[in-house]
């Protein structure tokens, strides 16, 4: 497997690289190139670019990730090129406090329902957004609860009830084990709750 | 002539009351969670539970028994509750999968309720995670034995508690804008 041949991937990333500066393009592997962006202006200028000029005409996927230590949402776009069989990559970040991104809804309407699900779940706004409303969670008051400082454990214990018994974390094992006079095997004793 | 209201004889008329109904169970086909898929092969002819009296209905006010199969959404919920105060009682709820009995494996989860009792009365619980179809069958079974000797009563349990359930169902339901059933 020495001998992949890189060619195309390289190409791409020497495009990107080239035709916008605030941008640094890579290749992750075969078939994927990863290209990370900047400035959050430049992002509808990618995405036409890519689509309408080097044949990335797919919208594969939109997702989050919630830096908390570095205060920061990463949005990662994924574009596929049915053509040249090539995933494209294309990372922004933004800041956490104020999370806003450019709405790309125009370019692909299927990121609707993405940048919608990203608004409810994690809190980012993309003015001109179209039906920027409530979408999967019905009612819900105070932090979208996908991003990480959410505290899940107490909003349960606020809002439901727990079944008691569940909490003391007892070893059923063993209790079963004392019932029948069993012993617990040696290797398997390290996986006791003690 | 003989009373139908004397004690004697309205006791004969519950045992041929309760028998029938113990015979025809209609279970309302509205599946909350992943358990919904043991409801297929149940039913199906590989376990047959016609066989038991035990069909499907397709609205509310022509079921009997209202399955809750696996977790719960707090948004499910509410069609949940909805759902169960159209039924005609008698009726019974099926707790189905450990998800309604504890929480499950979304025991900590910001959006699925832990212990379904707290919001609707449950006859039975039937255990696991998906139980089979034969404790399916089996939690029937019992739910049919509880129905014979008269002590399947949630609904009236319900009715007679409402506003403990309303309390509990409010507090997980914000926005409550529901018709108000009289019974």
């Amino acid at each position: 497997m020495d001998n992949i041949n890189l060619e195309k991937e390289q190409q791409l990333a020497d495009i990107l690289s080239s035709d916008f500066t605030r941008l640094d393009a890579k290749v992750v592997r075969e078939r994927r190139v990863e290209a990370v962006l900047k400035s959050n202006d430049i992002i509808p200028s990618v995405l036409l670019f890519a689509k309408d000029k080097l044949g990335y005409i797919h919208f594969s996927h939109m997702s989050c990730v919630d830096w908390l230590e570095e205060g920061e949402f990463e949005v990662i776009y994924i574009l596929w090129n049915p053509e040249e069989k090539i995933n494209l990559l294309i990372k922004v970040r933004t800041d956490r406090d104020n999370a806003t991104l450019p709405n790309i809804d125009y370019i692909w309407r299927q990121a609707n329902t993405y940048e919608r699900e990203l608004r409810e779940m994690y809190g980012i706004e993309f003015p001109g957004l179209i039906a920027a409303k409530e979408f999967i969670l019905e009612d819900w008051q105070g932090m979208p609860p996908m991003r990480r400082d959410f505290k899940t454990k107490e909003y349960v214990d606020d809002h439901f009830f727990h079944r008691p018994g569940r909490e003391d974390a007892q070893d059923v094992r063993e209790t079963i084990a004392n019932r029948s006079g069993e012993e617990i095997p040696e290797f398997a004793k390290k996986f006791s709750r003690k | 002539m003989m009373n139908i209201n004397d004690k004697h004889s309205q006791k004969i008329v519950d045992i041929i009351k309760e028998y029938a109904r113990k015979q025809s169970l209609f279970i309302l086909a509205y599946g909350t969670g992943c358990g919904a898929i043991e409801i297929p092969p149940t039913m199906t002819s590989r376990y047959d539970a016609e066989r038991y009296g035990i069909r499907g209905a397709a609205t509310p006010r022509q079921a009997d028994v209202l399955l809750i199969t696996g977790y719960l959404a707090t948004k499910t919920l509410k069609r949940v509750i909805r759902a169960y105060e159209q039924m005609q009682s008698p009726k019974y709820v099926i707790g189905f999968g450990s998800c309604t009995i504890n929480g499950g494996m979304y025991w900590d989860s910001y959006n699925t309720i832990n212990v379904l009792d707290k919001y609707l009365p449950v006859d039975v619980y039937i255990n696991g995670c998906m139980p089979r179809p034969e404790a399916v069958l089996a939690g029937f079974d019992k739910l049919k034995e509880l129905i014979q000797a008269g002590k399947a009563e949630g609904w009236k349990h319900y009715q007679e508690n409402l506003d403990w359930y309303r309390e509990n169902q409010k507090k997980v339901i914000v926005n409550w804008q529901m018709p108000d059933y009289n019974w």
